[in-house]
């Protein structure tokens, strides 16, 4: 299969059809999996798939120093391709300038990373091309479950248990670089002119960060998981993105990043939009 | 000969500490599988085992991430400020890493250079620092290489060395040392094995070297490519110490407060006219390496570095300074290679 990948690969390098590929090396067999750029054929051995390979690499899709490298082609899981499918949405690619080699994945991590457990996007389904080929099955709706569980807990508790977590954030924006879809030039705690959101780590100025970045991302999210990956207090931040997904998925039965043809949800308005969600 | 101490009176020494009204921080596992540096509300809480190094580092006990340095109120056309007085409550943390307690010696440098910073200094002089050799050591880890090692004595006022049945030999290394453990020991035979610690990983001489001659370095470029440019690596570093200073407040009045900030952020050298001088990802990882190994021992004589891995163990695309190094270097065995031809 990965000689399969590095072919596919080198044969776009060799004809010129992309400049650079974005995919997946590694320094040793065991060592952990980390992003690379190949411009050159005689590079690609360097490129590898495994269960390692748990970045979501469309991140680096809208950074101007990839950008430079010229036409890129990107490797993408199903997951991640969810990310494309929002991007081209919200006009940040162009699909036709990109070459996209998806992945069939049997999923990520040892044990499996929480995604994978209820991953129902296991090939790719939009890529030029897909490489291996994978005997995993949808999960099939299983991915409200830890929400659930959570929302079980009184409101006071759920409460204690963010004031806790968000306690150790330091804001180190990791959460937002990682995120594909938090692509914005310039952040809105970034903005100084003035301050919108207090730039201390303080339990306030943390708590204004993360509801900010959770409703930002509301129907816009593709649970890709990268923001909990990246944090180094260990935030379960997915919770605030699922809770947002789901109630997108409820009340307007959209799922951010599977149909590419779906108006996205906030994105447009219909008198027939429900309220009733809204406190 | 030797002194020990058992982990239950470990744990009866913070709670006593902490009765005191005093503070107490270390170990602290948060979730099953994240450690961290936090503030013990119980010794009972303190982790001794089963990690390898907390995902951030002790400064925030002495350089907290917020921080306020006075507060101002408007009254009328006139403004009232007042000073904001750093807490001199005594502080005790226990069970930090040889890399972590080496790192507040190194910024002492710093903090007391062309200003004294009181706030750290007030910290400092609170503060009682009990050090955990280390037991074990990752990939990530290369304090041997920086001159350190698993039972490093710098910046430490006591050093932990664990022994097998769940006990500790005590080296008292500072007279805080000896007055926290005056009492609480046992003269012991048993003496601690020595630990060993990660191998030399990469000549710091070579990199000097390299950074001193070789600004421009084109390698930069790729090396940063892969860089997401958040700010992991620096917050959960032990010796990264940049700070930006900000008010907070509204149209009655605020406070003036200092906040980490890290050099990976573009806002970092963001200027009012919106020229930014490091306007690429590459400049700013040359920057935060450059100050590292050649700006900060030009004028400290000391490397802001102690090889505790953390910026690698918390990098969402495994760069950190180990691994930038070592890309350096065989950027530099390249084109060498490549010249000799």
């Amino acid at each position: 299969m990965i000689e399969q990948l590095r072919q596919t690969c080198r044969r776009l390098l060799e004809e010129a059809k992309v400049n650079v590929i974005i995919g997946y090396g590694q320094s040793s067999a065991d060592g952990p999996a980390f992003p690379i750029f190949i411009t050159k054929p005689e590079q690609v051995d360097k490129l590898v798939w495994n269960d390692k390979c748990y970045a979501n690499l469309t991140t680096y899709l809208t950074r101007n120093d990839v950008k430079a490298l010229g036409k890129p082609a990107i490797i993408v899981k199903g997951c991640d391709e969810r990310a494309l499918v929002v991007l081209q949405q919200e006009s940040q690619i162009n699909r036709e300038a990109l070459y996209v080699i998806g992945v069939a994945c049997d999923g990520v991590g040892n044990p499996r990373a929480a995604k994978c457990l209820v991953c129902d996007v296991h090939r790719p389904r939009f890529a030029d091309e897909v490489v291996g080929d994978t005997a995993a099955t949808d999960a099939g709706g299983g991915r409200y479950l830890e929400l659930g569980e959570f929302l079980k807990k009184s409101p006071a508790e759920r409460m204690t248990y963010w004031m806790e977590e968000l306690s150790r954030c330091v804001k180190c924006y990791a959460c937002r670089e990682v995120c594909p879809l938090c692509y914005c030039n310039r952040c809105i705690v970034d903005k100084n002119r003035p301050t919108v959101i207090d730039t201390s780590a303080t339990l306030k100025g943390n708590l204004a960060w993360q509801i900010v970045r959770a409703f930002h991302l509301a129907g816009r999210c593709v649970s890709c998981g990268e923001c909990v990956r990246a944090c180094p207090a260990g935030i379960n931040l997915a919770l605030l993105n699922l809770t947002l997904a789901r109630a997108a998925e409820e009340h307007f039965q959209y799922r951010a990043g599977i149909d590419p043809q779906k108006t996205p949800i906030i994105g447009s308005y219909s008198l027939e939009d429900k309220e009733e969600f809204i406190l | 000969m030797s002194e020990v101490i058992t982990r239950k009176n470990l744990q009866d020494l913070v709670n006593a500490w902490i009765s005191r009204g005093n503070t107490a921080a270390g170990p602290v596992f948060v979730k099953p599988d994240v450690c961290m540096y936090e503030k013990l509300s119980s010794g009972e809480r303190l982790a001794l085992d089963s990690f390898v190094h907390p995902t951030n580092s002790i400064k925030e006990f002495y350089f907290p991430r917020h921080e306020k340095i006075y507060t101002y109120r408007f009254k009328g056309q006139k403004l009232e400020l007042d000073d904001c007085e750093p807490a001199r409550t005594p502080q005790l943390i226990l069970g930090a890493r040889p890399c972590d307690a080496a790192a507040i010696a190194i910024l002492d440098r710093v903090f007391n250079w062309d200003y004294k910073d009181k706030f750290f200094n007030l910290r400092r002089e609170a503060t009682t620092i009990v050090t955990l050799g280390c037991a074990e050591y990752d990939d990530n880890c290369f304090c041997t290489s920086v001159g350190l090692g698993p039972t490093a004595e710098k910046g430490s006022d006591a050093i932990l060395l664990p022994l097998n049945d769940g006990e500790f030999e005590v080296r008292c290394l500072t007279d805080k040392g000896k007055a926290l453990f005056a009492g609480k020991t046992q003269t012991s035979s048993q003496e601690a094995k020595p630990l060993s610690g990660p191998e030399n990983r990469v000549d710091i001489e070579l990199i000097v070297a390299q950074l001193e001659k070789n600004f421009e370095d084109p390698a930069w470029r790729e090396i940063a490519l892969r860089c997401l440019g958040c700010g992991a690596c620096a917050y959960t570093c032990p010796t990264c110490h940049c700070f930006d200073i900000v008010d907070e407040g509204n149209a009655a009045g605020g406070a003036r407060v200092k906040n980490w900030d890290s050099c990976q952020f573009p806002m970092f050298t963001m200027h009012a006219s919106g020229h930014n001088p490091r306007s690429t990802q590459g400049q700013r990882q040359r920057q935060r390496i450059q100050h590292k190994f050649r700006i900060y021992r030009e004028k400290f004589g000391e490397t802001l570095c102690t090889g505790c891995g953390n910026c690698t163990r918390n990098c969402p695309v495994e760069l950190g300074v180990l691994n930038t190094l070592l890309s350096l270097r065989e950027h530099a065995l390249r084109s060498s290679s490549e010249v000799r031809g």
